[in-house]
């Protein structure tokens, strides 16, 4: 299937340059066999047999988990190769991927910049090599982010289609698995591979079933306050899309208001820092990952000591943002009232849908930005650039980002949001795209 | 004097609360699975037997059913909590505003909810040396949290109070005394004004001793003018005292937040259909009002056996009430080891008859007592009972009167002359027919022949 034969050493050689798996697998062996298998990496926070999952943790250092992923598990049973897990910000707690502690993965388009976050290894293993099929984890807006720094097609499916047996848990009401690829037809070939009820999920069993019949996208619908803030050459870039699609492609696209849309990320800060603080709480040196030899101390300062040595900063920030937001006193003020934000977000989204097929934004506010840039970013500023990723993730709706244009070489992605369980619509929508608009890859295979 | 409890009882299923393992004891750290030791990708996946059970014994004590229940949160790190959280339930408990009696007395039940149980820590080697082992076997085991109002007046009947709850839960939920074994409380008491939490103390007897010693602890710094703090407190079992926890002074934050990977569950429904069976204590008060009974005695019958009960309300209405629960609670209790394991529907029905001739006066106290004992042996119906039926007294005595004319003849002058016949009877059939019986039956006869 691949222009040229994969093997451990050639994934290596590629993983010196671009740093895009935390671990490889020792034997592809299965890739040479007949019928031909296909090659798929995962996420490092999602649990396989034979690996360790760190999710870019040191904490998690020597955790091998004993089962598979059911998403991996599928994928597997369907003829799938684990080439190896790929890098992330830790715990997915990140923008670009540079919160990574198993290395941060570079730009394929150019070194000098990040892949974007949080699944950023998988989106660069995807850019990089032909055919192949990343499973990423996005909770908001990490699946659509790296696909669009790196210029891939990257599908969010809706909340509880693919199971989450054995994803590390970073907000466990908004975490979904997804797929990037080259190109839309492999989503649309292993979507129906790793979505489906699983009894090890509850929230994955009250699904509607995964329908993938032809239907037809007429409308789209673009909300005003998602032009605001963008990047000058991204927003025209992006208007250039729309032309096209109103033009060549034939859909109408169709201006709207969605006020509710800037309060997205502040409840989207809460509910899943709320959520996180309470998932890393297991991290303490004690059953699993980092162990702490330093038994001779009260359980107290065991516990902190291996949690300040062993957690990055981002992950001591999100903890304590999201102590503070479920703490007495204040539950009232943000936990709770998040979750009413979420209620009114995903009603303004219904409302939307009552007169277009779907939402089309901008993924990010610009291009792939260089590490240098990203070191001067104040975290408040990192926050921010996930404003037109938050939103579909905070509602659980599906959405998908696909490349829009390329400026100065770099791509620029686009993002289409679709009613719940309305997957369909976004394949239709990125094979009539991708039928229309020339992707371009860099020489990445080695 | 006011104490309220937070109660802890295991709940009897065959797996754990969010996996499958086990809940049967084992040699340490052998039932357990990546979900009950909180390993990264686990995930946990309702028993819905647990919650079944939670809501029936809600149902039991009467509480308002919520419709819809959820799982949340409570996250504070101590070794024995494998994800350093409890899933427990915090908005949404099973139910609430619930009561049960104490005799007449009632109890409020505050709330009623189901959580997972934590590992268990064993302090082991010599003092000084001492290394903390943690057993996760118990971790992820669901537990009922009842909790209830301040209502008991005294460290006895908070002891009364769970002893009878755990007799009824026998009965609701099919708890077994094994189970019981690990029921644990906390109990706040105030004797003035302030209220002094006791945690975790294991078992009736420390309940009792620990709330006796708080108690007179508080009234002697109350007699001595001094203020009670409030505060947790622990019952040493071993110098029989409660000491202070010294924790922080403020309430501890748990930080509850939604359980995301469980969803809802609608219960109303099933909560509509839970038919619980009539527990002992809820029958005792039952049959005490309905046939007035002292309600001491109905709960003593009750207490023995479910069946003693069976056997009394048959007599109850059979024979006056009181006089069935006499020989209840007189020879039946008395041969009730043999009886027991023989009961059936045709053994009940022999008591019944038994007691009622004795009632009728058809056959003597001491003729009953002698039969309930061969009911007890399985040789009833026994010759005696058999060899002489009831209708063959007449046959007894127009045999005597046949032999003996004169007998008629001379009762027309004198009565006394009928007391030949009655001797005769009582001597041919001894205990079988009471006196009463022989002297009407000898009449009745003698005026046949006039």
């Amino acid at each position: 299937m691949s222009q040229c034969r994969l093997s451990p050493e050639k994934l290596r050689a590629l993983n010196q340059k671009y740093h895009v798996f935390c671990e490889i697998a020792e034997d592809l062996g299965a890739l040479d066999e007949y019928p031909p298998h296909f090659h798929f990496s995962a996420k490092d926070n999602l649990c396989a047999r034979g690996f360790q999952a760190r999710a870019g943790s040191r904490i998690l250092e020597g955790y091998r988990p004993p089962f598979d992923a059911t998403a991996i598990a599928r994928m597997k049973r369907f003829g799938g190769v684990l080439l190896g897990k790929t890098t992330m910000d830790e715990f997915g707690f990140g923008t670009f991927s540079t919160n990574s502690s198993h290395g941060i993965p570079l730009n394929p388009f150019d070194q000098t910049r990040a892949c974007g976050g949080s699944s950023g290894g998988g989106a660069a293993v995807t850019c990089l090599l032909e055919d192949h099929v990343a499973l990423g984890v996005s909770t908001g807006g990490s699946i659509s982010c790296p696909a669009s720094f790196c210029g891939v097609f990257g599908l969010t499916p809706t909340y509880g289609r693919v199971s989450r047996y054995g994803l590390i848990d970073y907000g466990n009401s908004l975490d979904k698995i997804g797929l990037m690829a080259r190109r839309p037809e492999a989503l649309r070939t292993f979507l129906p591979v790793i979505a489906g009820p699983d009894p090890k999920d509850p929230t994955s069993c009250t699904q509607a079933a995964l329908d993938l019949s032809p239907t037809k996208v007429t409308r789209v619908a673009v909300p005003e306050e998602a032009m605001a803030n963008l990047d000058r050459g991204v927003e025209a870039k992006f208007t250039e899309a729309l032309d096209l699609i109103g033009g060549g492609i034939g859909i109408e696209v169709k201006r709207v208001k969605m006020p509710s849309l800037k309060y997205a990320l502040a409840a989207y800060y809460i509910i899943a820092t709320s959520e996180a603080s309470t998932n890393l709480a297991r991290y303490c040196g004690m059953r699993f990952g980092v162990q702490n030899k330093n038994v001779s101390q009260h359980f107290n300062d065991f516990f902190s000591e291996t949690r300040s040595a062993s957690f990055g900063n981002e992950a001591k920030r999100r903890i304590l943002i999201g102590t503070y937001t479920r703490a007495i006193g204040f539950r009232d003020r943000y936990y709770l009232k998040a979750l009413a934000v979420r209620q009114s977000i995903i009603s303004e989204y219904d409302r939307i849908f009552q007169e277009a097929d779907l939402v089309l934004t901008p993924t990010m506010p610009f291009v792939a930005p260089s590490f240098d840039q990203i070191e001067r970013m104040r975290p408040l500023e990192v926050y921010q650039a996930d404003f037109l990723t938050v939103p579909p993730n905070l509602a659980g709706l599906p959405h998908i980002s696909m490349p829009c244009g390329y400026l100065n070489s770099l791509p620029a992605g686009m993002q289409f949001v679709a009613p719940h369980w309305e997957e369909r619509r976004l394949l239709v929508m990125a094979e009539n795209w991708n039928k229309q608009f020339q992707t371009r890859f860099p020489e990445g295979c080695p | 004097m006011k104490i309220g409890l937070e109660v802890h009882v295991q709940l009897p299923t065959k797996s754990k609360m969010f996996c499958s393992c086990p809940t049967t004891a084992m040699e340490p750290n052998n039932a357990i699975c990546p979900t009950c030791l909180g390993f990264p990708g686990s995930r946990p996946v309702l028993n819905r037997r647990a919650l079944e059970l939670g809501v029936e014994i809600a149902r039991f004590m009467g509480c308002i059913i919520a419709e819809e229940i959820w799982f949340s949160r409570k996250t504070y790190f101590y070794p024995d909590l494998p994800k350093n959280f409890q899933i427990t339930q915090y908005e949404s408990p099973l139910g609430i505003d619930g009561q049960v009696f104490l005799g007449e007395k009632r109890i409020g039940i505050w709330r009623v909810h189901i959580e997972e149980d934590p590992g268990r820590i064993k302090r082991v080697g010599r003092s000084g040396e001492e290394v903390s082992l943690v057993d996760y076997n118990r971790s992820g085991i669901p537990l009922v949290e009842i909790v209830t109002a301040p209502d008991m007046s005294s460290p006895e009947e908070a002891r009364q109070f769970m002893s009878e709850l755990l007799v009824e839960l026998r009965h609701v939920i099919g708890t077994t005394p094994s189970d019981e074994q690990s029921v644990r409380c906390d109990a706040n008491i105030s004797v003035g004004e302030e209220r002094v939490e006791i945690k975790n103390i294991q078992g009736l007897k420390n309940l009792e001793k620990a709330l006796k010693f708080e108690a007179s602890r508080q009234a002697k710094m109350l007699e001595a003018g001094m203020r009670i703090v409030r505060e947790t407190r622990r019952y040493d079992e071993e110098r029989k005292v409660t000491m202070s926890a010294r924790e922080k002074e403020f309430e501890e934050d748990y930080g509850y937040i939604g359980e995301p990977d469980l969803g809802t569950y609608n219960i109303g429904n099933f909560a509509r259909s839970v038919v619980t069976a009539e527990t002992p204590l809820r029958r005792a008060q039952r049959i005490a009002g309905e046939y007035v009974l002292d309600f001491e005695k109905a709960k003593q019958v009750v207490l023995t056996s479910m069946a003693l009960a069976d056997v009394l309300e048959a007599l109850a209405k059979r024979v006056d009430p009181e006089f069935a629960m006499n020989w209840v609670l007189g020879p039946i209790s008395a041969n009730w080891s043999a009886i027991h394991p023989r009961l059936d529907q045709q053994v009940q029905a022999d008591i019944v008859r038994v007691v009622g001739q004795v009632a009728d006066r058809e056959i003597t106290d001491s003729e009953g007592r002698r039969r309930i004992g061969a009911i007890a042996a399985g040789e009833y119906p026994d010759d005696i009972s058999c060899a002489v039926a009831d209708s063959e007294l007449d046959a007894i005595i127009s045999a005597f009167l046949d032999s003996n004319p004169n007998v008629v003849k001379d009762h027309a002058t004198n009565p006394k002359a009928a007391n030949s016949a009655i001797g005769h009877v009582m001597k041919t059939a001894p205990g079988k027919y009471n006196s009463k019986e022989v002297v009407e039956a000898v009449k009745k006869e003698i005026e046949k022949r006039r």
